[in-house]
């Protein structure tokens, strides 16, 4: 029987749809180790959909067989339930699919809007910019100091004219490195995701919570990758000093006001452990991460294709 | 041969560098150093054409112009990178994003520290 797996599910589910999030989010060691907290949050967004989605799944097909592959099977070939089907099970059933239709169907709407963005900006750069001062970097003239880098098949890594003025060449040789860790660890990756998952649970705190703090990760872990590539002195006090330079730069600019509160945070948050590093996560702390987000994408699996008790 | 993208830069330029609509021929004319054809000319322009960088004029022969200048076309595009759209961080990665006034006297103080 399935009921006890189900049940299993929705208490994972619920679980991963409020408080594991609300922890991992508030939680103080993610800025010790960037790279185990994405790791951990891909985990809980990966699992949550999973149970989410198992949890119906299960419970709607409990009629037709005593494991999830076998009733799955037994359904598509149209053989008749071993136990009475009730409403509940086809209310379930059908949830089940719209969920899963709306998660998957999001992820490819938003994968495709952003290519598309992406591309237009890339044909605009292509003809407005110049070769910069690094191998790599173009130069866009423009007097706000920004840097940014387009991902994917072709990346394209800009600093304008106002970037290159307000930093020496140190601090520039930092942007560029931080730049080119997101490039060279698909960052974009691990962000769309829950991008996605945003837009297609927009009543989930969660799914807000998840996507802030991914982002916020996603910057600490690029600044770690460019400190490893720096040499001068004092490589961590050059990165925060581009931070604020070209945080500040642009302050009071063209940007709209709703939007500075939560990057503020986030800003301050790079800028101070940037000169305060904490401690690194001792080995067994970062280990236990990783077997936490390990073992929380084996539960639903294992619950989802193993026979019922 | 220069590729494609290099030579819609050129045409491009030739385009901005223009005072009025320029014809096709003319801009061969002035890449003949590249050894470019006439048709290549014409693929370039309307590959541009569809991005929506050059339009042309009913003439006879067409002349081409730019519908938008270098510098409104970097703004357009600034626009974008300092606008916070939702899913911006995911189309591109930028540095940092902008902080207010306030914010940046105390990000400065932090750095004094």
């Amino acid at each position: 029987m399935l009921p006890a797996t189900a049940l299993a599910l929705a208490v994972l589910a619920a679980l991963l749809a409020w408080p594991v999030p609300a922890l991992l989010a508030r939680a103080r060691w993610p800025v010790r180790d960037p790279l185990v907290a994405l790791v951990c949050w891909q985990a809980v967004g990966l699992a949550g959909g999973l149970s989410m989605i198992g949890a119906l799944l299960v419970h709607g097909l409990a009629p037709w067989g005593h494991s999830l592959p076998e009733a799955w099977w037994s359904w598509v070939r149209g053989e008749p339930a071993a136990d009475p089907v009730r409403g509940d099970h086809w209310v379930t059933l059908t949830l089940a699919a719209v969920l899963a239709f709306q998660l998957v169907g999001v992820l490819v709407l938003s994968w495709a809007r952003i290519a598309r963005t992406r591309r237009r900006h890339r044909e605009l750069l292509e003809l407005v910019v110049q070769p910069g001062p690094q191998a790599d970097a173009r130069l866009l003239e423009h007097p706000a100091p920004v840097a940014f880098c387009i991902p994917g098949a072709r990346p394209l890594l800009v600093l304008s004219s106002g970037m290159v003025a307000e930093l020496d060449e140190d601090q520039l040789a930092a942007v560029v490195a931080h730049e080119r860790a997101h490039l060279a660890e698909h960052h974009h990756l691990l962000l769309l995701p829950f991008v996605a998952w945003k837009a297609a649970l927009p009543v989930l705190p969660a799914a807000e919570r998840a996507h802030g703090a991914v982002r916020e990760l996603v910057e600490m872990r690029a600044d770690d990758v460019a400190l490893c590539s720096l040499s001068g002195t004092a490589p961590r006090r050059t990165l925060a000093e581009a931070i604020v330079a070209a945080a500040a730069g642009s302050a009071g600019g063209e940007v709209p006001a709703g939007a500075l509160a939560v990057s503020a945070t986030g800003v301050r948050a790079r800028v101070v452990r940037l000169l305060e590093p904490a401690d690194p996560l001792p080995p067994a702390a970062r280990w236990s991460a990783l077997t936490g987000a390990v073992l929380l994408l084996l539960i639903p699996t294992a619950l989802l294709l193993l026979p019922a008790f | 041969m220069a590729s494609l993208g290099e030579l819609e830069r050129a045409v491009m330029e030739r385009l901005w560098a223009a005072d009025g609509p320029v014809a096709a021929t003319r801009l061969r004319d002035e890449l003949a150093d590249r050894g470019v054809a006439l048709t290549t000319v014409h693929t370039v322009l309307t590959r541009l054409e569809q991005k929506g960088f050059v339009q042309h004029d009913d003439a006879r022969p067409r002349g081409f112009s730019a519908r938008a200048s270098r510098e409104d076309h970097a703004a357009e595009l600034m626009h974008e990178v300092l606008g916070q759209a939702a899913d911006r961080q995911a189309v591109l990665a930028r540095f940092v994003g902008s902080v207010n006034d306030e914010e940046a006297r105390l990000l400065r103080e932090l750095l004094g520290r």
